[in-house]
């Protein structure tokens, strides 16, 4: 392989986008031409600029308040099967609210039996020694977060959101695809100093997510707690849910959650 | 669109609304100022509606959302001002200013100023670069394959390899200045 077959590749290598034979041919050209070794560097940290300092503007409320109303008030986004079917939806309507009102209470109630918020807990801890006892915790080794992202596509039915791709305090080692409760998750996992910290991200329909006890984290509301000797955080944001674990103390992994969350 | 399905009008819906961040970082980049940034995402999302049928229930939102605002930015806003970044480094054959480059590359104080530069600085910098050169970078930034990125950007997937290099290569340039 040439100097300029490797740099054409470089990116794609970098981001874990290459068949493993050509992956392979690029990282022996790394390891025996100094130059292309010094670029790669130079590309990575482009990369670490980019993802880390450049600023990323979010959309004013004002707006998207605008959009919400400007999607939702379109006629040609209403189904058109509902049309006509109002009075015969009312009462199922109403079966519904009530299911709405009392089965949050149900659920409360019935404790570790159910999937509560005690039982997300269990399982964000549960996930975590599965880690922390698995010989290849990780399918794709991070090179950044640019890496880890594109490396879920297809594989999961949701793209993970992440305001944080590692740093220097807490490197992002990689990520591979689990599950958290019945559903999928998104694992990445990082580090700080010699602990491992464990992030699952999935879809949060459908969860039990307690409204009660949050803590502010960062830009988010959060449930921080302890079990079993591990600190957990856990917190939803939009459609995805997040659950953070680690045996790092409660102070550094706020630290890294307020991070996450952006 | 089938109604009711994935694909409703309630799910696109909602599914579309979270990427409005999203869609509005590269909206801020693409015009320069928050304002335009506005409008371009609020008409973005308006002929998103408009084309919601064309939507295939599966295939990749962001990318079709991203391909809307940067079509529309095209026909709604490039043409009513004059884009000074027209013709930027990034749109040179990279032969013709690389003995520039590759002299400046040689020497390792890249690295450490690459790892000192600030946000605004790479701001800057990126608004420097050409419409076609900005976006390359930032779908990249946002995950998008190369493939995916071309789709956005309608050109074949080779086209988008050399713009993204190209780009990439104009950057490291410009924040050279700044870091120094």
């Amino acid at each position: 392989m040439t100097c300029q077959d490797a740099r054409m590749s470089l990116l794609e290598y970098q981001r874990g986008r290459l068949r493993p034979a050509a992956r392979e041919a690029i990282r022996a050209h790394l390891e025996s031409c100094a130059e292309c070794t010094r670029e790669d560097a130079v590309e990575r940290a482009l990369d670490d600029a980019l993802e880390q300092r450049m600023p990323q503007h979010a959309a004013p409320l004002a707006l998207k308040r605008r959009l919400a109303t400007q999607w939702r008030d379109d006629p040609r986004m209403r189904p058109a099967r509902w049309s006509g079917w109002g009075s015969a939806l009312v009462p199922a309507l109403a079966v519904a609210a009530v299911l709405l009102a009392v089965l949050p209470l149900y659920y409360q109630r019935a404790g570790d039996s159910t999937r509560s918020g005690p039982a997300m807990v269990t399982e964000a801890v549960n996930d975590h020694l599965r880690i922390l006892s698995s010989e290849h915790p990780i399918a794709i080794e991070s090179g950044g977060i640019h890496q880890v992202k594109p490396w879920f596509e297809g594989r999961l039915d949701f793209a993970p959101v992440l305001a944080f791709g590692g740093d220097g305090e807490f490197p992002l080692q990689g990520g591979a695809v689990g599950y958290y409760l019945d559903r999928k998750a998104a694992v990445f996992v990082f580090h700080r100093r010699l602990h491992t910290i464990s992030l699952f991200v999935f879809r949060a329909e459908g969860l039990p997510w307690t409204g009660r006890g949050l803590e502010q984290v960062g830009t988010v509301m959060a449930r921080v707690t302890t079990s079993r000797g591990f600190n957990v955080i856990l917190w939803r944001s939009g459609e995805l849910g997040y659950a953070l674990v680690s045996d790092v103390d409660r102070q550094e992994l706020t630290q890294l959650a307020t991070k996450i969350s952006g | 669109m089938e109604r009711g399905g994935k694909g409703s009008g309630s799910t696109l819906g909602r599914e579309a609304l979270a990427y409005a961040d999203t869609l509005f970082n590269l909206a801020r980049y693409l015009t320069g100022n928050p304002t335009d940034a506005e409008d371009l995402v609020q008409e973005t999302y308006a002929r998103a509606i408009q084309a919601a049928g064309q939507f295939s229930p599966g295939t990749n939102l962001k990318a079709w959302l991203f391909r809307i605002l940067r079509n529309t930015f095209i026909s709604s806003y490039r043409r009513q001002r004059h884009d000074p970044t027209v013709g930027g480094l990034d749109t040179v054959d990279p032969i013709a200013h690389g003995q520039d480059a590759a002299q400046w590359l040689r020497g390792d104080p890249e690295l450490d100023r690459l790892r000192k530069v600030v946000g605004e600085e790479i701001e800057q910098a990126l608004m420097k670069l050409s419409e076609e050169g900005r976006s390359v970078i930032l779908l990249d930034l946002e995950g998008l394959t190369e493939v995916e990125v071309a789709q956005v950007l309608g050109c074949a997937v080779g086209t988008v390899k050399s713009r993204l290099a190209r780009a990439r290569s104009a950057l490291r340039l410009y924040l050279k200045d700044y870091a120094r």
